[in-house]
């Protein structure tokens, strides 16, 4: 019986790929993702694997001896670990509060939660960790100015947490709040009708729905934190972390396979949470796949249910404006904490010095968007929609670049692309590929998200109706995606102009980045036009995302739930 | 079916061969210009490389670009870029990097006439690279906050000890720094190594957090954020020059440790003669006065170039005979120490 299924199985399978090889674009395409997503995700990975057990020419362990000898290493990987659970635990209680703020209750800000959630992706990392210094160092407004406090120390652990939280939980708050809004409202009010009370009903109904959800945000967040490297560089002090003992073993200490083995660690670690959270979670989380609920849900309006809730999202929603209110007076004052006196001094620095890495940034990362956005939807399409031999090795490839940390991969990037063939260090090239791979994984997600609550009917039809696989896909598949390829697009190029990690080692005296400047700003101390960069840099996202928005409305998308913006 | 099949190779490998293409393209119509390029990695401040790139164009005509990056990653860089180096130039930057990539036989010997009016103890012997500039190590205090505590400046590396510094004092990490390997060098070069590992573990219960970049702790007791940042002197200039104004600068009456930072043409750089003339620039009088212009204060290395006049109040200070060849071959094993010794 069950040789006979397996064999029948088979035969689908040759079937299916008869069925592809007879379409040469289709077979192109998909020849062409496999060596591509080869040559520049795994490749490089690869590279990083082989300088780390390269010592003076020979195959060695030395490196990794080495770190374990290392005290500071072993510290390094608690620090990161307990980082990691930390941060993963708060961001997805705080992203659960906002998500079910704006799903569930009658809120009456729910405008406002909606832009605090999203601040923190739209801008450079480093940003909050600047603010938070401004604010809470020895010197800073609240703790010196406002409550007295001599010998604050903001330095170290608990900001790390305080800033990566404010920087995380929106990624819980998407993947959530698109679970929540899926949830169909029958389950509820069936519960309800039986005289369950609200609390009952959120205990045995809604949560345990959303389990899975929100084991997934945890370790999205999980992953996102141990890879993160512009926040603990800048706030950390003694708090060391696995992502940044990498640059301080490669760079600071000279020692590129010491910082290639700790890589390693922090690939596997981040791979690992990866895999558990692809494979096992993932498929226990049924809610995602059906579609859209079958209709609106009646919001919670009883007072001493939406106050509770709307009064803590509403301080934790204060505090993190405060943070950004900050970034622009950062750049108008002449030494924030020292020295209140206006000046124009950092602006102008960066309208004499800055324009060409603005310029060099806005313009790579608007190649990067295109290719993305289309690269991003053939693959989700492909993913759902065929079945052909190394379909899991596309699907697995292409998200794996969000498990990466930035770090790694601007490792492997360098390391990999340094000799012929694959010259490609010094050029343009390499940074809009890096910007691609980064912003990949979530172009892929929300096209599988998006395809998925598509009927495939609309494409067989199409099909049967005598079109190719080209055509189906561009005149039926993308127009029925669109709004999850716009945000796509839009997501990309965000995530362009912001990212660090990956390019801090790509960068050539051709192609500044903005981040990088404004990075060095923040090591030699200049506060004030890292600020004052930084104000620039936003201001740019945000006419960025509002020309897009606007394209977005007279083309006649409008922005749904599969909208990751 | 066959045919197809190869339409699908030839078409996969066109455009997998279109995107090196796109590249190798690029690069060519580089080498065919003929006027003379420059591209420089410099480890300088931000405007101080603007500022001498500019100058430098203006004078010989050289087309000059140059990226800013901290000197390890400017090392990591040259090292992966071995086989086909990017840059010619190497501008600014602590020594010991410099010593490490002459090792690696990463730098071209190049002895220019202008070196002559550099003293011997400032640039190597092959002319792998030569100082440019030379920085003093010492501390940067914070006098508002040493008012309300009715505490002086330390004036001695023993003062660091005193216990109302506890918490207060601000140093970079050895292991990531190389301003904070400086000093861990200095004191077991004054001390020798076991005293001076004991002074680092006494030293230890001072200071408020190990920083990750060398100028952090001068721009710490800058900002209020600790009383006693151990940086370099110049750094703690610059920093009240721009706005910082409580910092007070002392150095350590035993004698303190110093950098040299240094310049150097990359073995099988793309514009060699260009380099060479960069490298000639920065070592005139006229080169090293610009840093001056710009925000940076550090003696320089040519003995006919005016020091900055804001850099006075510290041209006294006692140094040490710092053997910066001992420095680089016991780094490692130094730090390893260190770690052990303060936990």
């Amino acid at each position: 019986m069950t040789i006979n299924k397996r064999r029948m199985k088979n035969q689908h399978k040759i079937d299916d790929m008869k069925k592809i090889w007879k379409d040469p674009v289709l077979v192109t395409t998909i020849l062409f993702l496999i060596v591509t997503l080869a040559i520049f995700i795994l490749y490089p990975l690869y590279s990083v694997l082989k300088v780390s057990f390269i010592n003076e020419g020979n195959f060695s362990l030395k490196a990794y001896v080495q770190i374990l000898k290392d005290i500071d290493f072993r510290q390094t990987l608690g620090n990161t670990l307990l980082l990691g659970v930390t941060v993963g635990i708060l961001s997805t209680v705080i992203g659960f509060l906002f998500a079910y703020a704006d799903a569930y209750i009658k809120s009456h800000f729910k405008k406002l939660f909606k832009v605090v959630s999203i601040l923190p992706i739209i801008s450079p990392p480093f940003v909050l960790a600047l603010s938070a210094i401004m604010l809470f160092g020895q010197f800073g407004l609240i703790t010196r100015q406002l409550l007295g406090i001599n010998n604050a120390n903001i330095y170290g652990f608990k900001g790390i947490v305080m800033v990566q939280t404010m920087t995380f939980f929106p990624v819980a708050y998407l993947l959530l709040i698109g679970l929540l809004k899926k949830i169909d409202p029958a389950l509820e009010e069936a519960a309800r009708s039986m005289g369950a009370s609200r609390w009952v009903t959120f205990k045995t109904v809604t949560l345990p729905l959303l389990l899975p959800g929100i084991a997934n945000a945890f370790l999205l967040t999980f992953i996102e934190v141990v890879a993160d490297f512009s926040n603990p560089m800048v706030i950390g002090g003694n708090f060391s972390t696995l992502a940044t003992k990498i640059y301080m073993q490669a760079i600071g200490n000279y020692d590129m396979a010491g910082g290639a083995a700790i890589a390693v660690v922090l690939l596997s670690l981040s791979i690992l949470l990866f895999a558990l959270e692809k494979f096992w979670i993932e498929k226990k989380s049924y809610v995602t796949v059906t579609g859209k609920a079958s209709r609106e849900r009646d919001v919670i309006t009883e007072k001493h249910i939406v106050w509770p809730i709307d009064i803590a999202c509403l301080l934790i929603t204060i505090f993190v404006l405060s943070f950004y209110v900050l970034v622009p007076i950062g750049g108008i004052f002449k030494v924030m904490g020292v020295d209140y006196t206006l000046t124009l001094a950092h602006f102008k620095y960066v309208f004499n010095l800055g324009l060409e890495p603005l310029k060099d940034t806005t313009l790579l990362s608007i190649y990067a968007t295109p290719i993305t956005g289309i690269l991003g939807m053939i693959i989700a399409f492909l993913i759902v929609r065929k079945r052909f031999v190394g379909r899991s090795f596309i699907e697995f490839t292409s998200l794996l670049a969000m498990a990466v940390p930035g770090t790694v991969l601007g490792l492997g990037y360098i390391s990999a692309y340094n000799t012929k063939p694959l010259l490609l260090t010094g050029t343009g090239l390499i940074i809009v590929i890096a910007f691609i791979v980064r912003s990949l994984p979530v172009g892929v997600r929300s096209g599988v998200a998006a395809l998925q609550q598509i009927d495939p009917a609309i494409e067989e039809a199409a099909q049967d109706l005598g079109a190719n696989s080209t055509k189906v896909f561009v005149s039926v598949t993308l127009p029925l995606i669109k709004t999850a390829f716009f945000s796509g697009l839009v997501y990309t190029f965000v995530r362009s102009m912001t990212a660090v990690s990956a390019v801090i080692f790509l960068i050539t005296p051709k192609y500044k980045l903005l981040t990088a400047s404004i990075l060095s700003q923040v090591d030699n101390g200049r506060f004030g036009v890292a600020s004052a960069f930084s104000t620039v840099l936003i201001l740019i996202v945000y006419v960025a995302i509002a020309i897009m928005y606007f394209g977005l409305n007279k083309m006649g998308v409008s922005k749904s739930d599969d909208n990751i913006l | 079916m066959k045919k197809k099949r190869l339409i699908a190779l030839t078409l996969t490998s066109l455009m997998v061969a279109g995107i090196f293409t796109g590249c190798g393209s690029k690069g060519a119509t580089v080498e065919k210009n003929e006027d003379l390029k420059l591209t420089i990695y410099c480890g300088l401040m931000e405007d101080h490389m603007v500022k001498a790139v500019d100058e430098f164009s203006k004078e010989t005509g050289v087309k000059a670009e140059a990226v800013r990056m901290s000197s390890g990653e400017i090392l990591g860089r040259i090292r992966a870029e071995k086989e086909n180096p990017k840059a010619s130039v190497w501008f600014g930057g602590p020594a010991d990097a410099f010593v490490q990539a002459k090792e690696d036989g990463l730098l071209e010997n190049y002895v220019s006439d202008n070196a002559k009016d550099v003293s011997d103890k400032y640039k190597d012997k092959d002319g792998a690279w030569t100082g440019i500039y030379i920085g003093y190590l010492g501390f940067a205090s914070n006098k508002k906050l040493l008012d309300e505590k009715g505490i002086e400046a330390p004036k001695s590396w023993e003062d660091l000890l005193k216990p109302e510094f506890k918490g207060q004092v601000s140093i970079a990490n050895p292991g990531s720094s190389g301003t904070a390997y400086t000093v861990l060098s200095t004191i077991v070069q004054l001390k020798g190594e076991e005293e001076g590992l004991k002074y680092m573990k006494n030293l230890n219960t001072n200071i408020k957090s190990y920083e990750k970049s060398g100028t952090a702790p001068a721009r710490l007791a800058g900002q209020g954020e600790v009383m006693v940042g151990i940086s370099y002197l110049h750094d703690g200039i610059k920093y009240r020059e721009e706005g910082m104004k409580d910092l007070v600068l002392t150095a350590p009456s035993e004698g303190t440790g110093y950098e040299i930072g240094a310049t150097a043409v990359l073995k099988n750089g793309p514009d060699q003669k260009a380099a060479k003339m960069f490298v000639d620039f920065c070592l005139s009088k006229k080169g090293q006065e610009l840093g001056q212009t710009v925000g940076s204060y550090q003696f320089l290395t040519n003995k006919t170039a005016k020091a900055p006049a804001l850099s006075d109040e510290i041209k006294d200070t006692k140094l040490i005979d710092y053997d910066l060849e001992w420095a680089g071959k016991n780094r490692t094993i130094l730090v390893e120490k260190w770690n052990k010794a303060i936990k």
